[in-house]
């Protein structure tokens, strides 16, 4: 039986114990907020008994094998080497950390310690995701992907979900590098993380939306556009938007077609590079279009009849697979190269976005101008991998 | 005219200094209005950085004494924000609350701020009252019998996360925090839990009145009786929680007189904002629907939230009774407006903006 805790009892921290609790062979042993309130609320409607405020009072009585850390990002890389210097494995939440540098740091200590760590990018393990990756690693694009692109929106016309954050300077989303996008982007830069190779290029705009004008918030940009180009010549868009809704895909180009995912919806569309003689190719391939939405709409209400449609599945699925890699020894689900390439595309676009907070927040911590260095790498993009 | 003249056993003096949590809310500004008109000039109200503070200008706007009116812009989860709230003041009114559908985010912004405001108001010497307004959603229905009395004494709803309502959590952990410092503390609280709060201002339809789904409105039950209050009198009621003397650690339920059932005020809604699609569900059928829902939630782990599930359909549905009797015999409370003339108030917001959003809930 696997002891389970988690660090950090705000919001997202009910997801984590409802995924929990799906997955055999695991036990929430603890739940430590530096509020304990915060934990106690939570262990009362769980069930939960042992609420700490002290991580390091938790580690030693409650001697889980996994930690979840839910707290806000800019304690996930001390909190998350405090668990993995006590041997224990961890589980971030998404944004990793605040910086690539940061991020590095906790794999190569995690490394060092033989653990297992994993980043919540749950989005990536929903049922058309995990039904994608299998498509592309079987082939289906007839090489490597030669263009992805990733969107990605978020609805802030709920005032009752953004005011926290848009009406307060101090809330911990404002105090981040990248503001609002750092708290969102990283699951759509993941997807395209997965599949790019060394990054050498990275062009990447951001504006204000009216509706966030009008709201009078001057210092947060919500709309954002990247290009990116990896060394092998693989190019990726990503799209970041508060007012295109519902949008939410991954679609990936390559020699034999095209396939994309589009996770709000749940469903898959494969669309092969075939061409039909003279008016068919108006006819032909829109009917096949159609059969594969009815497919999907047929595997989601299946699905929904054994239950796996649930609204967690990602998540479920992604810390069900972590918790196999620690109980055999196996690689995690996320590969570390991955989550500093994401981290490392995160902080290049915030430096290029908001130059003057990223470089004065480096400066901060590395205390030197860190930023330059970065837009010095990608400037030269085919002569250095190093990026 | 002073308050002490018009509020007998006042324990509030004329130069006492007013506290104000929530006072750009629907409730908090009528509350204002309210205290300025019992001549209480001497107010703090506080309000969150996000704001929109076009009501509570526009009900100082309306009094000369309004333009003395201190205005302190924060955020009670912050401990320092709730210390600049609380400096020198003798009564206070809180009114915010968190609206977030999260379990965490309620409990945040109901039980945690209240905690800092307490926090603070401790620190600080000549606290006369603490009133602390929360809901009716902290009862629990589900062992009463159809026709039983809904007063200060019944039941609290004991399983929340089953109810799946992160407003009324909140607001039981909040007075169980408040409790908690009035024995502990010696905080001199009155606990106030308003019914259904209506009023100009308020254009949505409580879910006691249907379930706004499909783009139609289905009704559960309709003969159930709703613990309606204008917003008038729920304020009035509050103020006065704050200044009678000996209620403290008292609890008073707040409805109006000639209460409607759902079916008469739907009725009348309807009539008069715009008519919609409706169809109304026995009790015992809505029950059953529930159930069934609340099992396929457990059953499938979630798949579906227990969005309806039978502690909610007894709490929201079922016909029982409520009573001001308290509210009359210890505060000496009295309905500013009476029903008929309450409606009146609140439909007509909809002549003048001529639209309905009668199917947000």
């Amino acid at each position: 039986m696997l002891r389970i805790a988690i660090v950090g009892c705000g919001k997202v921290a009910d997801q984590h114990v409802q995924a929990i609790h799906r997955i055999p062979g695991c036990k929430i042993v603890a739940l430590c907020d530096r509020e304990l309130l915060l934990a106690k609320q939570l262990g009362e409607r769980f069930g939960i008994a042992a609420c700490f405020c002290e991580l390091s009072k938790m580690l030693e009585v409650a001697r889980p094998d996994i930690v979840h850390i839910t707290t806000p990002p800019q304690s996930h890389c001390s909190l998350a080497k405090q668990c993995l210097e006590s041997g224990i494995n961890v589980y971030l939440e998404k944004p990793f950390t605040i910086t690539a540098q940061e991020a590095e740091s906790v794999v190569e200590l995690a490394e060092r310690r033989g653990l297992k760590l994993t980043v919540g990018h749950n989005y990536q393990f929903t049922l058309e995701m995990l039904e994608m990756r299998r498509l592309l690693k079987e082939g289906f694009l007839g090489g490597r992907p030669s263009h992805l692109e990733s969107y990605w929106s978020y609805d802030l016309a709920d005032l009752r979900y953004a005011s926290a954050f848009l009406s307060n300077r101090a809330h911990w989303v404002r105090q981040l590098p990248g503001q609002l996008f750092h708290n969102l982007i990283s699951h759509g830069i993941a997807k395209l993380a997965e599949f790019l190779d060394e990054v050498v290029e990275i062009i990447a705009t951001a504006y204000q939306s009216d509706h966030l004008r009008s709201l009078g918030l001057e210092d947060v940009l919500d709309e954002l556009r990247v290009l990116i180009r990896d060394k092998q010549g693989t190019t990726a868009f990503f799209c970041f938007s508060t007012q295109v809704k519902g949008l939410n895909l991954l679609r990936a180009y390559g020699p034999s077609g095209s396939i994309s995912a589009n996770i709000l919806t749940g469903s898959l569309i494969r669309s092969p590079s075939r061409s039909y003689k003279s008016y068919l190719t108006y006819f032909i391939p829109p009917l096949r279009n159609a059969s594969q939405h009815f497919g999907n709409a047929r595997r989601n209400i299946a699905n929904f009849l054994r239950r796996r449609l649930y609204q967690d599945f990602g998540m479920k699925e992604l810390t069900e697979r972590f918790y196999n890699s620690v109980r055999l020894g196996d690689k995690p689900p996320i590969s570390y190269s991955e989550i500093i390439s994401t981290a490392r595309i995160m902080d290049e676009i915030f430096a290029q976005i908001y130059p003057s907070r990223t470089t004065d927040d480096r400066r901060r911590k590395t205390g030197t101008d860190h930023r330059l260095e970065m837009v010095r790498e990608v400037s030269a993009p085919l002569l250095t991998s190093d990026f | 005219m002073p308050a002490r003249e018009v509020i007998p056993k006042s324990i509030a003096l004329a130069g006492d200094r007013i506290l104000v949590t929530g006072s750009n809310g629907f409730i908090g500004s009528k509350l204002i209005e309210i205290l300025l008109e019992y001549g209480f000039a001497n107010l703090r109200c506080f309000v969150r950085p996000s704001s929109h503070l076009g009501r509570l200008q526009k009900v100082l706007g309306n009094f000369d004494a309004g333009r003395n009116v201190e205005l302190v812009v924060g955020d009670l989860l912050s401990r320092e924000d709730c210390r600049k709230a609380a400096a020198g003041v003798s009564i206070v009114y809180h009114l915010a609350a968190g609206m977030e559908k999260s379990f965490a985010g309620a409990f945040m912004n109901s039980a945690l701020a209240t905690r800092n405001l307490m926090d603070a108001l401790l620190e600080c010497d000549g606290l006369k009252r603490f009133v602390n307004v929360s809901s009716f959603a902290v009862y629990s229905n589900l062992d009463l019998k159809h026709g039983d009395l809904v007063d200060e004494t019944c039941p609290l709803e004991d399983a929340p996360q089953e109810r799946f309502d992160a407003y009324g959590f909140g607001k039981l952990k909040q007075e169980e925090l408040v409790r908690e410092y009035g024995s502990k503390h010696q905080l001199p609280y009155v606990i106030v839990r308003p019914g259904y709060v209506f009023g100009p201002g308020k254009t949505e339809l409580n879910g006691r009145v249907g379930v706004g789904t499909f783009r139609f409105l289905i009704q559960v039950n309709g003969s159930h009786f709703l613990p309606l209050t204008f917003v008038d009198n729920c304020a009035e009621a509050i103020v006065l929680a704050g200044f009678k003397a000996d209620i403290d650690g008292e609890i008073f339920n707040v409805v109006d007189d000639e209460l409607l059932t759902g079916r008469q005020f739907l009725k009348v809604y309807k009539k008069k904002v715009k008519p919609f699609r409706s169809i109304r569900m026995p009790y015992f059928a809505g029950y059953g629907l529930c159930c069934i829902w609340e099992k396929y939630s457990k059953w499938s782990k979630g798949q579906l939230p227990p969005a309806f599930n039978r502690r909610r359909c007894a709490a929201e549905w079922k016909r029982t009774r409520y009573s001001n009797q308290k509210l009359k015999d210890r505060l000496g409370w009295k309905p500013r407006v009476p029903m008929e003339k309450a409606l009146e108030k609140f439909l007509a917001q909809f002549e003048s903006n001529g639209n309905s959003e009668a199917l947000k809930r």
